[in-house]
C-alpha cells in the first residue's frame, strides 16, 4: 500500500461520518441499541466508550514496538479489559444512577468490536498523535450516534429529552420506542437515512 | 423446574438477541444463509456453555475467596479467548467436517457480546454452577434461532424489491425489530 | 532475545500493569461503591417501616432481617428484601411488617424492568393526579393472614385485598405472589430465631 501523508486532522474527523463506527462500519452495535432509550443514557455509554478508547490507544501506541506479534490480539484485550473496569468502577463510585441505568452494558465495552478494531488497524501501526486523533474521533462519531439515537428514542418514547419535558401531556408516548423494537428500527432509519446523505454527497 | 424455567426464559423470553441485544454483530453479518446461520449458532451454543462453566468456577473458586473480583472483566474474557483457540484446535483434531462447519465462525465469537454477556448475567443472578451451563444452552439456543429465523427472512430478501439506501443493514434493522416486536409476546408467558 | 521469551516477558509486564492499575482503582473506589450501597439500604428501610431509632440486623439462615427499634430497644417492626419474577423480569422489593407478622407496613420497590407505562405504575403512576404512588401505599396497612389477594376494577372490600394496576394484572399479582411468599418464610424464620434466643 502506498504510503500517502494523510493530514493529521483526517484521522480525527474520519469518525464522525465517513468512517463512522455505527453507520457505516456497523460496530458496537450492542451497546448503541441498549442504552440509546434516553439521551442522556446515550451519552454517557459514548463519554465512557471513548474513555476506553482513547485510553487504550495510547497505550497500546505506546507500546506498539514492544508487542510480538503473536500475543498481540491477548495484550490488546487485557489493556482494554482494564480501563473498561476502571470506567465501570468510576461510575457505580460517583454516578451511581446512571451506573444502574447503563447495568452490564458497561463491562460489555471490552467486547465492543469498535475499540478492538481500532486497536488491530491503527494505534498498533500509528504514532501517539494520530492514535490519539483516530481514538478520539471514533469515540465521538460512536457517541453522536448514540446521542441522536437516545434523542429520538427518548423524545418520542417518553416525552422528555434531557429529562425536561418536551412534548405536552396530550401526546401519546410511542412506548415500542424505548423497547428493544424501537431500537431496532430507528437504528435502522438512521442507517438509511445516513446511506441517502451518503449517496446524495457523492453525486454532489 | 427452575432449570427448565431459566432455559425457556433465556431462549424465548427474554432472548439474548431481542431482548438484550446481545450478538448483534453477527447476527447482521452471518445471517444471510440458513446454513451457516446453523452452523454458527451451534457454535456459539458450544462455546457459551463451557465459558458458562469455566468463568463459574474462575469467579467462585478464585476471585470470590481471594477477594479480587475486580478482575472479574479481563479474567473472564481472556479465558473466553483462550476457550475459543482451544475449541478450534480441539473441533479440528476430532473431526474435519465439523471443523469444516464451524470453522470459519469460531474465532468470531471471541468478540461476541453474547459470550462474555452470559458470564456477567450468570454473576450478576447468582446462579449455581448447574444453571449457568443450563443458562448458557438455553441462551445459545435462542441466539440460534433468533440468527435462523433472521437468515431465512434475508433469503427472501435478497429476492424483494428492497428500497435502494435500506438494503444491507438498515432492512436488516428494520426486520429485527418486527422479530423482537413479535418476540415481544412471550412475555408473561412464565411465572416461578 | 528470543521471540517467546519476549512474548513470555511483554504479556508478563503489561499483566502486572494492569493488576497494579486495578488494585489500587479497587481500593479507591470500593468505599464509595459500599457507602451507596449502604444509603441505598437505610433510605429502602426508612421507607417500609415506621419511624424507629436504629435496626439491628438479624441474619437467619439466608434471610437478612432489619428490627427497627425505638430507644427501649423495643421492636417496632421489620423489614427484608423480597424478590422473584414479574411479568418482564425480575422484581426485587424491600418489605415492612409489624413485628407479629399480622400486618405490612410498606413495601418500596428496589428493581423491576416492567412494561414501561404499565407495569411500571408499581413505582409510580403518572396517571394518577391524585396519588401516583397509589399502588405502593396500598400495602402501608393492609393485613397478611391468611394471604395478601388482589382484585381488580374495583376497590378492596377486605382488609387483605389491594386492587391490581388496569391493564397490569400480571406485574400487580406478582407483586403479591412474591411478598406473600416471603412474608411467609420471614415470618417462620423468625419465630425459629425468637424460639432459639430465648
Amino acid at each position: 500500500m502506498a504510503k500517502k501523508k494523510i493530514p493529521i486532522t483526517h484521522e480525527f474527523i474520519k469518525g464522525f461520518w465517513k468512517e463512522n463506527p455505527v453507520l457505516i462500519s456497523l460496530l458496537g452495535l450492542c451497546p448503541t441499541l441498549a442504552v440509546s432509550n434516553s439521551a442522556i443514557n446515550g451519552v454517557a455509554m459514548g463519554l465512557a466508550t471513548t474513555f476506553v478508547v482513547i485510553c487504550s490507544s495510547t497505550m497500546i501506541s505506546l507500546l506498539r514496538k514492544m508487542i510480538p506479534h503473536q500475543v498481540r490480539i491477548a495484550s490488546f484485550i487485557v489493556i482494554i479489559a482494564t480501563f473498561v473496569t476502571i470506567a465501570d468502577r468510576f461510575l457505580a463510585a460517583f454516578y451511581p444512577d446512571i451506573s444502574k441505568e447503563l447495568g452490564p452494558y458497561v463491562p460489555l465495552i471490552v467486547v465492543n468490536c469498535l475499540i478492538l478494531g481500532r486497536q488491530e488497524a491503527f494505534a498498533s501501526k500509528n504514532n501517539l498523535g494520530r492514535s490519539l486523533l483516530d481514538a478520539l474521533g471514533m469515540g465521538l462519531g460512536f457517541l453522536s450516534v448514540l446521542f441522536v439515537l437516545g434523542s429520538i428514542r427518548e423524545i418520542l418514547g417518553s416525552g422528555t429529552w434531557l429529562t425536561f419535558q418536551v412534548l405536552g401531556d396530550g401526546f401519546h408516548h410511542w412506548i415500542v420506542m424505548i423497547l428493544p423494537p424501537g431500537a431496532f428500527l430507528t437504528l435502522g432509519l438512521l442507517i438509511g437515512l445516513s446511506n441517502w446523505i451518503n449517496d446524495k454527497r457523492a453525486k454532489a | 423446574m427452575k432449570l427448565f424455567i431459566i432455559f425457556i426464559s433465556a431462549a424465548v423470553v427474554n432472548n439474548f438477541v431481542f431482548t438484550y441485544f446481545l450478538g448483534i454483530c453477527p447476527f447482521v453479518g452471518v445471517s444471510k444463509k440458513l446454513s451457516s446461520a446453523v452452523s454458527m449458532g451451534m457454535s456459539v451454543t458450544f462455546v457459551m456453555t463451557i465459558s458458562a462453566g469455566v468463568t463459574w468456577l474462575i469467579y467462585h473458586l478464585i476471585l470470590v475467596p481471594f477477594h479480587i473480583e475486580i478482575l472479574e472483566y479481563v479474567s473472564f474474557i481472556l479465558v473466553i479467548a483462550s476457550l475459543v483457540q482451544l475449541v478450534e484446535m480441539f473441533v479440528r483434531k476430532i473431526s474435519k467436517p465439523l471443523y469444516d462447519a464451524l470453522g470459519i465462525y469460531l474465532p468470531l465469537i471471541t468478540t461476541n457480546c453474547t459470550i462474555l454477556g452470559l458470564a456477567l448475567f450468570s454473576i450478576l443472578r447468582n446462579y449455581s454452577f448447574v444453571e449457568s451451563l443450563i443458562f448458557g444452552i438455553g441462551a445459545g439456543a435462542g441466539f440460534t434461532l433468533a440468527l435462523v429465523i433472521m437468515a431465512g427472512i434475508r433469503e427472501e430478501l435478497e429476492l424483494a424489491n428492497v428500497p435502494k439506501y435500506f438494503r444491507g443493514a438498515g432492512i436488516t434493522m428494520i426486520v429485527a425489530g418486527s422479530l423482537a416486536l413479535a418476540f415481544m409476546g412471550f412475555a408473561g408467558l412464565i411465572s416461578i | 532475545m528470543s521471540t517467546s521469551l519476549k512474548m513470555v516477558i511483554v504479556l508478563t509486564l503489561i499483566a502486572t500493569i494492569s493488576g497494579a492499575m486495578l488494585s489500587s482503582w479497587d481500593n479507591f473506589t470500593m468505599p464509595r461503591i459500599q457507602e451507596h450501597r449502604q444509603r441505598e439500604l437505610v433510605a429502602a428501610i426508612s421507607d417500609v417501616l415506621p419511624e424507629h431509632d436504629h435496626y439491628d440486623e438479624v441474619v437467619v439462615r439466608e434471610l437478612t432481617l432489619y428490627v427497627g427499634k425505638n430507644e427501649g430497644n423495643e421492636p417496632l417492626g421489620i423489614a427484608f428484601q423480597a424478590t422473584g419474577s414479574g411479568f418482564q423480569g425480575k422484581i426485587s422489593m424491600m418489605v415492612g411488617v409489624e413485628p407479629d407478622f399480622s400486618k405490612l407496613t410498606g413495601i418500596t420497590i428496589l428493581e423491576q424492568i416492567e412494561t414501561p407505562g404499565l407495569g411500571t405504575k408499581i413505582v409510580e403512576d403518572r396517571s394518577n393526579k391524585v396519588n401516583p404512588f397509589w399502588f405502593s401505599d396500598q400495602f402501608r396497612s393492609v393485613h397478611t393472614y391468611p394471604e395478601i389477594t388482589v382484585v381488580k376494577n374495583k376497590k378492596p372490600e377486605r382488609v387483605t385485598e389491594i386492587q391490581a394496576i388496569t391493564g397490569a394484572t400480571i406485574s400487580s399479582k406478582s407483586i403479591v405472589k412474591i411478598i406473600n411468599d416471603t412474608v411467609q418464610k420471614a415470618r417462620s424464620e423468625y419465630q425459629k430465631f425468637l424460639d432459639e434466643v430465648s
